[in-house]
């Protein structure tokens, strides 16, 4: 379970939960109690080797009790052809009056190739039903148009169709909603990162900065040769220039080896963050305006 | 407690194995399994040394969830494994893996854990385990070793077996209609 936390004009807080049909196993601490693969296992079911993904769309009231879910109606363009289904890790936007899940798609080819992809959904909010109406998907920018996989490009809240898709250094880039077509709009010098800052939540104003959550990786492998990972996350702090202004130290929500932040919504002078545990459980989390102020602060004094 | 409730008080200290089982147990009650797990797990990694008993019901646990969510059986077997290796002088692992071999009709391993087992029923060391784990008692496990031993050739000791039950052990009705069920082949 992953959570993307939205908050509408009307005040509806709006949810979409990833849902995965498998369960991360991670061993902590010790790591005593191995999976039979090992410390850190994606484990799905034996005789369905896919990792799938389900989007549901939620309506939380003002105290963040869930009032409504309803599973997103995807359309089916076509057959997925790689082990990873579905959209992953869809951030919620709307943008010009039009509700967006953005997130990686890797089914569309045979080696899992990853990339960005605006689904378009109609929100019933009477009859709570929630279905894709249009897709995109978005090419990378010209000049990393044979990358891999993009993935984590983060939405700027008040800036329709732009996205930071990499942190430090900054690059913000526009996406078409309506057709296959992408481009840099600008890169901004940073001072170095102490790891590599992978995108995290949206980019919500907050004052005169620019906020966001992402996240950081430390991947290896033990003597057996087996991965094992641990994820933090660090609030970034830019001017409404997007000029880097900070970065937090890094951090965690419940000390879980693996934890992922992938919204951030401002709620009557608060912000609200969504972020999951192990993929396994989703939280939405109500942090007092202080609390954001005194990391922004820390992250200020950040030098490089 | 509610989920929000534990979730706040494991966050004060968020390495303390009884708040994470507390939250995989609520999690249980709601058949959240995969959450479940996970915080069984880290009651398990985190507790191992100073709370024997809720490691060992944490895995086990771990196990339950992983055989509700089906098609897990590798994962299932391997955790058992663990909590026998954990505490091998108790009854409760072996009662789950018989009845896991019994369900998906390995016989002889369900036997043999059945078996098993059986030796370390009348343990008066045993303490009662801060969760319930489906074991019910050393009935449950001579159950697995009767359904069991009539599909490896040992039909008498079988039947013998689940007259025994049902004449003399007090048992939860599933047990006692799976008796009656099972004496019927008789």
């Amino acid at each position: 379970m992953n959570p993307s936390i939205f908050i509408e004009d009307d005040g509806d807080i709006l949810v979409n939960v990833r849902l995965v049909n498998y369960t991360l196993y991670i061993s902590e601490q010790d790591e005593r109690f191995f999976s039979p693969w090992g410390p850190l296992t994606y484990l799905h079911p034996e005789k369905d080797q896919r990792l799938t993904t389900t989007n549901y769309f939620c309506r939380l009231d003002k105290n963040l009790n869930l009032q409504n879910s309803t599973q997103v109606k995807m359309l089916e363009l076509h057959k997925p052809i790689w082990e990873f289904h579905g959209l992953e890790d869809a951030r919620v936007v709307r943008w010009n009056g039009d509700l967006y899940l953005i997130g990686v798609r890797r089914d569309t080819t045979t080696n899992g190739q990853g990339r960005m992809e605006y689904s378009k959904i109609e929100l019933d909010k009477d009859k709570w039903t929630a279905t894709e109406v249009s897709r995109v998907r978005v090419p990378a920018p010209v000049h990393e148009d044979t990358s891999y996989c993009e993935k984590n490009w983060m939405p700027i809240l008040d800036n329709p169709y732009h996205f930071v898709k990499w942190t430090m250094p900054t690059e913000v880039i526009w996406a078409n909603p309506d057709a296959p077509e992408c481009k840099q709009v600008f890169t901004r010098e940073t001072p170095s990162s102490p790891k590599d800052q992978r995108g995290g939540s949206q980019i919500v104003r907050w004052g005169d900065f620019y906020i966001a959550f992402t996240h950081e990786v430390a991947l290896w492998r033990n003597y057996l040769n087996q991965k094992d990972s641990v994820y933090r996350h660090r609030l970034v702090v830019w001017d409404k220039d997007f000029n880097f202004k900070g970065l937090s130290k890094e951090f965690s929500f419940l000390d879980v080896k693996i934890e992922f932040c992938v919204g951030a919504a401002v709620y009557e002078d608060d912000l609200l963050i969504s972020f999951s545990v192990a993929d396994n459980a989703a939280f939405v989390m109500r942090t007092p305006r202080h609390v954001i102020n005194e990391m922004i602060t820390e992250a200020l004094a950040y030098v490089g | 407690m509610s989920v929000e409730s534990l979730v706040i008080d494991l966050s004060l200290n968020t390495s303390d194995p009884i708040k994470n089982f507390a939250l995989g147990e609520e999690y249980e009650k709601l058949k959240q399994h995969a959450s479940a797990a996970g915080f069984f797990l880290r009651a398990a990694d985190y507790g191992y040394k100073s709370q024997p008993l809720l490691t060992y019901t944490s895995l086990l646990k771990m196990a339950l969830c992983w055989s509700r969510q089906n098609d897990r059986n590798a994962t299932v077997i391997n955790t058992l494994h663990h909590a026998i290796a954990f505490m091998p002088g108790r009854p409760e692992a072996y009662f789950l893996l018989a009845r896991h071999y019994e369900r998906n009709k390995e016989w002889q391993k369900a036997f043999t854990f059945s078996e098993l087992g059986l030796q370390f029923t009348i343990a008066t060391k045993n303490s009662p385990l801060p969760g319930y784990v489906e074991y019910n008692g050393p009935y449950c496990l001579m159950f697995e070793k009767a359904v069991s031993g009539w599909w490896i050739g040992r039909k008498e000791e079988s039947k013998a077996l689940f007259q025994h039950l049902l004449d003399d052990h007090k048992m939860a009705p599933e047990y006692v209609y799976g008796c009656l069920n099972n004496m019927k082949l008789f």
